[in-house]
């Protein structure tokens, strides 16, 4: 529909085809405030990049570019009037002058602004719809996990990233920390022997169960907005941060934390890019207030290859948060805060000879991203394995909704002989809400 | 509400058996295969609050006409007390009292070694110190001052069950809590498809149990937490014993109270493992369904009738259902759903009562959260039904997601 707004921006960092793109390119549109204090990087070179979502979650992000001598941030777009001007204010205050520019509605956002990359953290209805928008526009893309609410939006991500040539990175930055990386590395290299089990500890659910009441819409939130594809439903003071406990919006802990554990457990087996084939998971949900996610679950899946995982709330598992891969020689526990263990500590020890597999090595997640855009390599957790890790979790969430155990096949990802199951791949739209193209 | 229905029905049962529930399939004890029998009348512990509890639940598998075999009261003449076992599949013992006449005890013992089957429940595991072959029926027993000349201590310890003879007292137990149980033989037929750990409810953790043990399996372990005045053991909580032919399951949990509320006794954990057991007892096999409510690993389940809600009580309960209030009755009826949609005519019939009721007098609010059921389980049956709710303003959004849900196309 647009075509003719983009150009082909990758020119500018001239590394990419040189014919065909410049013909019809117009001058870009340097921001001002990329002449200004920082000479360090000179300003053809620097991305920029925008935000779509400034919550707390954009925010983080917004900063962790912004402080990077060669990215530029110039737009920020939030249905909440607060969050956007406060990312203005913040964009304005590092670059010393009042040129960051605001949006309500992504479309106009995704019209206007003639930029490289863009943030987008969103509440995880939106994922699919702006996401598919954002990389038509032909935006790399900060995507924050879970990639997307339902496996058929995923699917859809990863179709538009594709088609459009756009580099795609995941907010999974465990991926990029050295204890993580050298867990995966020995596993994958068999220090532990052949693993038959893994058990992933994810956070328990612990949303506060009062009644919320139905109360006015805060200024300048566009709640209808907000809803975006999700059901209309009254404001009940469950917007910011509360989202993650409704299932209109969310799968709740499970679905936050699968682009962090369940993708470090498949990345130390090499299953990032395939799935499971049996799920079979249980779930028990608040028992008081309006929130309608798991507080505590437990999902079993088997793989093709034999192994099995057992993501659950981290009490349900003897090891507690992170990764535990077990094997016929030993375990390997990960966890945040550096925490990694072996059931014995010389596994830890071991080298990894140059004949053996060596996973991708980014030891800054974010400027892995910016390496990519100039480099148009594939980042560390592009959407095609996110998708891999938000499915399990999300196969797991369709378990427990039917009570059913569920048959899948990672290589068509379709589930087998359970029509009912399968349409909870997918969920409806409110009108007028449509993934572009579909 | 909840306590009168329990005081109605404790009533009731207590006048002989009167059944109450005439919706309740389970109770048609005419066609149950197997026959029982609770042998009660004295004991520490209520037993006129546990009976009653005892033989309703074994009542609701299905599979037992239950009859109660009442000794006379403590102190008395017990020489008439000859309840004639053989008779029976299944004798559960919830008696602790008075020496049984010698003929009682032989019969029991030959019931037993002849392949009998035995429930040994709680206070059960206290009685009869003195006498040696029913403490090789009961595998571990307690109080009654037994000690180490009774046998070993049972405890898992590193990975595995360990027989400890150390000298000290038989029986004791910490302050009620609730407290979780673990599966230590997850492939016994009584334990197959059960969580590996799930939270049972308030109740008495009996620990330092000792006896002569012989062919004795635990099935599943407790932490008996000092915390709470307990040994800081992992103690037995279910066990199987054999005796002769006979097999006996042993349940140390489902203290009864005197008053009307019976954490232990309501909890789906004891209530599903006694049936459970009680049918490995009599036949050797297992056929009853784990049911979708089991308590989880820090999530109580509790029936407060001592069996599952039917269908048209859950749906009533429903009917004043606000956002904000608990949510205990919406869960009754995803359990539900979840326990029977078997994707044929059992949900078939299910899903035309909940289109009734979606044309009834619920609240917007219940009606809503049937809609997100239905669009969950759903079939074209409903479409009509939905577009109809589609015309009402507080109910029309769930009903457009719910029809658009069940007609979506994945594929696309």
């Amino acid at each position: 529909m647009s075509e003719p707004k983009k150009i082909d921006r990758r020119n500018f960092f001239g590394k990419m085809a040189v014919g065909a793109g410049a013909a019809i390119t117009l001058p870009y549109i340097i921001p001002s405030s990329a002449l200004g204090k920082d000479g360090a990087v000179a300003p053809s070179n620097r991305v920029v990049m925008g935000l779509i979502g400034s919550g707390s979650m954009g925010t983080g992000d917004m900063h962790e570019f912004m402080g990077k001598p060669d990215v530029q941030m110039v737009a920020a777009c939030d249905v909440d009037k607060q969050h956007r001007e406060s990312a203005k204010a913040a964009m304005d205050a590092k670059y010393g002058n009042s040129d960051a520019r605001i949006y309500s509605d992504y479309r106009e956002f995704l019209a206007q602004e003639k930029i490289d990359a863009v943030i987008l953290a969103l509440p995880d209805q939106w994922h699919g719809i702006i996401a598919v928008a954002a990389a038509n526009a032909k935006l790399d893309i900060y995507g924050q996990k879970p990639l997307a609410r339902t496996i058929w939006e995923g699917k859809k991500i990863i179709e538009a990233v594709e088609k459009n040539n756009v580099i795609w990175q995941t907010g999974s930055w465990q991926r990029s920390e050295a204890h993580f990386h050298r867990a995966c590395e020995l596993v994958i290299n068999g220090r532990i022997g052949k693993v038959s089990f893994v058990e992933v500890g994810l956070p328990d659910g612990s949303p506060t169960y009062s009644a919320h009441p139905v109360q006015p819409v805060p200024e300048g939130l566009d709640w209808d907005m907000w809803l975006g594809p999700a059901p209309s439903a009254p404001y009940r003071g469950v917007c910011h941060w509360d989202w993650r406990w409704i299932l209109d919006y969310s799968g709740g802990q499970l679905t936050d934390w699968a682009g962090h554990h369940i993708d470090i457990a498949h990345w130390g087996l090499g299953l990032d890019r395939t799935g499971p084939i049996e799920i079979d998971a249980r779930g028990v949900y608040p028992r008081d207030g309006i929130f309608d996610v798991p507080v505590e679950y437990s999902i079993h899946a088997k793989y093709a290859n034999g192994i099995e995982m057992h993501y659950a709330n981290a009490r349900q598992v003897p090891h507690g948060m992170g990764v535990c891969w077990y094997g016929d020689k030993g375990w390997i526990h990960v966890d945040r805060g550096e925490r990694l263990f072996a059931s014995d500590p010389k596994i830890l020890e071991e080298k990894i000879g140059d004949n053996e597999i060596k996973l991708y090595r980014s030891l800054n997640h974010t400027q892995n991203l910016i390496d990519c855009i100039r480099s148009r390599e594939e980042t560390i957790t592009p959407c095609q394995v996110a998708h891999r890790s938000i499915s399990a979790a999300l196969l797991g969430e369709i378990s427990m909704l039917t009570g059913r155990k569920i048959k899948w096949n990672p290589d068509t990802q379709e589930i087998i002989d359970d029509p009912m199951a399968s349409r909870l791949l997918r969920r409806p739209f409110r009108t007028p809400w449509k993934l572009e193209g579909n | 509400m909840k306590k009168l229905i329990f005081s109605f029905l404790m009533l009731a049962l207590m006048a002989g058996g009167i059944f109450l529930l005439p919706s309740c399939k389970q109770n048609q004890a005419g066609k149950a295969p197997y026959k029982a029998l609770i042998v009660t009348g004295q004991n520490n512990h209520e037993w006129k609050a546990s009976t009653p509890i005892l033989k309703q639940i074994l009542e609701n598998s299905g599979l037992f006409a239950v009859e109660v075999a009442q000794s006379p009261e403590g102190g008395k003449d017990m020489s008439n007390f000859k309840p004639v076992f053989t008779k029976y599949n299944l004798v559960v013992l919830d008696y602790n009292g008075d020496a049984w006449p010698a003929e009682t005890q032989k019969n029991f013992e030959s019931y037993v070694a002849g392949g009998g089957g035995v429930v040994v429940y709680h206070a059960a595991d206290n009685a009869f110190r003195e006498w040696k072959e029913y403490n090789k029926i009961i595998g571990l027993g307690g109080w009654g001052d037994r000690n180490e000349s009774d046998g070993p201590y049972v405890r898992w310890r590193d990975g595995q069950i360990v027989r400890d003879t150390i000298a000290g007292r038989g029986g004791s137990h910490g302050r009620q809590h609730p407290f979780r149980v673990t599966t230590r033989e997850p492939e016994h037929p009584i334990m197959k498809g059960l969580p590996a750990n799930w939270l049972h409810s308030m109740d008495e953790l009996y620990s330092e149990l000792r006896g002569p043990a012989e062919n004795l399996t635990v099935l599943a372990t407790a932490w008996s937490d000092s915390a709470k005045g307990g040994t800081h053991q992992h103690e037995p909580i279910l066990m199987t014993v054999g005796y002769g032919k006979g097999r006996i399951f042993h349940t140390v949990i489902g203290h009864a109270m005197g008053d009307s509320t019976q954490p232990a006794m309501e909890c789906v954990g004891f209530i599903v493992t006694l049936q459970r057991g009680a049918e490995w007892a009599a036949t050797g096999n297992v056929t009853q369904a784990v049911p979708y409510d089991f308590p989880q690993f820090n999530t109580e389940s509790k029936w407060s009738l001592f069996r599952p809600l039917e269908f048209e009580e859950i749906l009533a309960n429903l009917k004043n259902y606000q956002p904000g209030d608990t949510r205990y009755n919406l869960q009754d009826l995803t359990n539900y759903i979840r326990n029977n949609n078997d994707g044929g005519e059992k949900y078939a019939k299910l899903e035309t009562a909940l289109l009734r009721y979606l044309q009834g007098t619920g609240t917007a609010a219940s009606k809503n959260f049937i809609l997100k059921e239905l669009s969950i389980h759903g079939t074209d049956k409903a479409l009509p039904v939905l577009k109809k709710l589609e015309k009402d303003e507080e109910t029309k959004e769930m009903a457009r997601f719910a029809s658009e849900r069940i007609t979506l196309q994945y594929s696309n």
